[in-house]
């Protein structure tokens, strides 16, 4: 049932898509962390012309399914004339979907700065730019840290979606590999055996993040 | 006595939870014929990949493998095929986990697969081609030349033309497995790929669908033999694929075969010219 031999036959090949499955993971959580502050700054904004629309757009990317979004990338997008690298359109799929997400943990961080900050802020007279860069958001970014961590986890974790629009990560290269030997056992333990390891450590580091900044939020 | 009425509860939860799993993973009875009579019908693999195999718009199941699998099996007294949708590379793997009864997939008899399963006599025959843009462009004529100019390739997962362009030297990271044949055709006129490796009958197909007039085919790729596939049975049903073998032969001679095969573009007669012997290169 299980062989050694091909296990290790079988490696390089894995090893290629971990790379890829890392890349994507990395590149999607730029992505997130900076659209998703943008995003979340938007639905802030007095004029309601730029905050309804970020407001909608927001919400419809997250009724949606990640997988829907991939092949709308990937395969309608050409039609209009932007043909993205099946690297490109995942890593901005991963990214755009998740930013909605972070979104919402950089809102609830700042609207968990009490209102005082604020209040204070207008009473020694600092700029609205002043207030933002040296009251709320080091205030406000602490307690976000863990909730952030978490969606970059998931967001690690559903990078095999990519290998439906042809990008040759983990999961694909596993799935190649399965096709080709008709094997399945072996490549996709290895594949399971991958997430974990790199998930369980992660989580782990998250409750001691948790564990450090969660008191400030009392 | 709390305590063991506690007992006595988790005892009968995992009980029914037992009785549950059980009947989840039941369906697991043998394929042999009268099994099949029994059950009224057959569990194929396909690949939705007309005209070998294809669910049309109303969900029937038709195409050149399954249309001779049904009215084989009719003859044997299993009047109905039920079917899946696989890749090409999950079927044999899915017929030895009893998945399916049978591959129905036009999955071609080559020595390497006949170790893995037990195929029919040979079926339906085709060559290799390729779908490319009008002019064929970087002019390509086999997979070495693919490999020679670093062309992308569209391939169906775990299909021959995968392990083609793999033998013949094209680097992995070219050989694009596109998720399904109509996808390929897109992916090509996106510019995604530079060619598309499938046998002259799909491609004919994809290309009357595609209805592209920048879009052409070159045939047969060079250095590629005419491939015939089988229905593949797992290994320890010899006697469902005797069986079924007995009543291809007759269908054969009594020309119902070419009557089924022939209206979809297969040639009867390259089937019958050659066997599953020669095609696996021995006994299977």
């Amino acid at each position: 049932m299980w062989d050694w031999n091909f296990v290790w036959q079988i490696i390089p090949q894995l090893a290629d898509g971990v790379v890829i499955t890392i890349q994507a993971t990395v590149l999607g959580t730029i992505i997130a962390m900076i659209a998703g502050l943008g995003l979340a700054i938007a639905r802030r904004s007095r004029n309601k012309f730029i905050r309804y629309p970020f407001g909608f757009a927001a919400e419809f990317i997250r009724g949606t399914p990640l997988l829907v979004q991939l092949y709308f990338l990937f395969y309608i997008l050409p039609d209009l004339g932007i043909l993205l690298s099946p690297m490109v359109a995942g890593v901005i799929g991963l990214g755009v979907h998740y930013a909605t997400y972070t979104a919402e943990v950089y809102r609830t961080g700042i609207d968990n700065v009490s209102k005082g900050q604020w209040e204070a802020a207008k009473a020694i007279n600092l700029s609205t730019r002043q207030t933002w860069t040296q009251i709320i958001i080091p205030q406000a970014i602490p307690p976000m840290i863990p909730a952030l961590a978490n969606y970059f986890i998931s967001m690690f974790k559903e990078t095999p979606l990519l290998a439906a629009i042809t990008v040759l990560e983990l999961m694909n290269q596993a799935r190649s590999v399965a096709n080709y030997h008709y094997k399945y056992v072996e490549p996709m333990t290895m594949v399971g055996a991958f997430f974990l390891l790199v998930s369980v450590p992660s989580v782990i580091f998250l409750r001691r993040l948790e564990k450090r900044f969660a008191p400030k939020l009392r | 006595m709390l305590k063991s009425k506690y007992i006595t509860k988790l005892a009968a939860t995992a009980l029914g939870a037992g009785m549950l799993m059980t009947s989840l993973t039941a369906p697991v009875a043998a394929a042999d014929l009268a099994g099949l009579k029994e059950q009224g019908f057959a569990r194929i693999a396909i690949a939705n990949e007309p005209p070998w195999t294809e669910v049309t718009t109303g969900g029937e199941v038709s195409g050149a493998g399954p249309d001779v699998a049904r009215a084989v099996l009719a003859k044997l007294g299993v009047p109905d095929i039920v079917a899946s949708i696989s890749e090409y590379g999950a079927m044999i793997p899915g017929v030895q986990a009893r998945r399916f009864d049978m591959v129905a997939a036009g999955l071609f008899i080559k020595p390497e697969r006949c170790a893995a399963v037990a195929f029919s006599e040979p079926d339906l025959c085709d060559a290799e081609s390729f779908m490319m843009k009008k002019g064929n462009p970087l002019g390509l004529k086999s997979f070495a030349d693919i490999a020679a100019k670093g062309a992308k390739v569209g391939v169906v997962g775990g299909g021959t033309e995968e392990k083609l362009a793999i033998e013949a030297g094209v680097d992995r990271a070219n050989v694009i497995v596109v998720p399904d044949p109509q996808s390929g055709s897109k992916m090509l006129q996106d510019g995604r790929i530079d060619v598309y490796a499938l046998p002259v009958l799909s491609i004919s197909d994809l290309l009357t669908k595609a209805n592209d007039p920048n879009l052409e085919m070159f045939a047969p790729v060079e250095g590629t033999p005419i491939f015939c596939a089988g229905v593949a049975f797992r290994k320890q049903d010899t006697d469902l694929r005797d069986a079924y073998d007995a009543v291809l032969a007759e269908m054969k001679a009594n020309g119902e075969f070419a009557a089924i095969v022939e209206p979809y573009g297969y040639s009867a007669d390259a089937a019958m010219q050659t066997s599953r012997e020669k095609l696996c290169g021995g006994p299977n």
